[in-house]
């Protein structure tokens, strides 16, 4: 049987303040609400999509309030 | 030796500290853009927070330039210590202090952005705004002890930025709210309206 990895971004709701930077880093991943606060894409990507891992990096490096974190989920 | 009384690590000193300042100045008015959530059309708004990051780190190198040539220099008397610790310099004791205290507040801005991730957002917040602080004791050094801020282009640069900082400091308070005003021209509202 063959582990899968997959990569989800997550937001602290508590620390979050709507600056919006994620959904301009990452708009594949963030989308925002009339509010300006980020949606997240609910279901996780691929570890070969090399291209969103960049992008979530980005963002979680990106985020002032560092409510973002990259999400490595590893199923059986 | 011979490297240390040339005249040009004085002009360096003098120099640098002016530019040090505009620095400042341009690091306090990016940080406002940050926290009233400009940007999001034309420039990105992640891009004023790059902005404010790499250029605090460039002002950062050139106060470091600043402290160092003045230091060495033997045209004035200043011991290393006075670089962190205030009230130690023979030359000019009290504005020199004041530039020290200007330092002292940007290694504390400094220290507890760079220990973010593990240090409570409220506590990096109240460090965070003794930049503020920082930036006034730096217009009161330069102006009490810089060589060339007596001078008509010295008045009009140290003039300009204590205004643009002023001006920026109002408009933050008075004219944008600071929350729920995040929308960017990527969020689906904005997107609909140019639909």
């Amino acid at each position: 049987m063959r582990r899968t990895v997959t990569f989800r971004l997550v937001v602290d709701p508590v620390r979050c303040d709507g600056f919006g930077h994620c959904a301009e880093l990452a708009p594949e991943l963030v989308t925002l609400d009339e509010w300006g606060y980020p949606v997240m894409q609910a279901e996780a990507f691929p570890q070969s999509d090399r291209e969103l891992h960049r992008s979530a990096q980005l963002a979680v490096r990106g985020c002032p309030r560092q409510a973002l974190a990259l999400q490595k989920i590893i199923s059986a | 030796m011979i490297a240390l009384t040339s005249p040009y690590i004085w002009y360096t000193s003098r120099i640098s500290g002016v530019i040090s300042l505009v620095m400042l100045t341009l690091v306090i008015v990016l940080g406002i853009l940050i926290s009233t959530r400009v940007g999001g059309r034309r420039v990105g708004r992640f891009e004023i927070t790059e902005m404010h990051r790499s250029i605090s780190l460039i002002a950062m190198i050139f106060v470091a330039l600043h402290v160092v040539t003045t230091v060495i220099d033997t045209y004035v008397n200043i011991d290393w210590i006075s670089a962190v610790v205030p009230m130690t310099s023979n030359y000019q004791r009290l504005p020199v202090a004041i530039g020290t205290v200007a330092i002292d507040l940007m290694l504390a801005v400094w220290l507890s952005s760079q220990l973010k991730e593990r240090i409570d957002p409220r506590a990096w917040r109240a460090v965070h705004f003794s930049s503020y602080a920082s930036f006034v004791a730096a217009a009161i050094h330069s102006y009490l002890v810089g060589t060339d801020e007596r001078s008509l282009w010295g008045l009009i640069v140290l003039g300009s930025c204590v205004g643009v900082v002023l001006l920026a400091t109002i408009w933050r308070v008075v004219g944008r709210p600071e929350r729920a005003v995040g929308r960017t021209a990527l969020s689906p509202l904005e997107q609909s309206k140019r639909r």
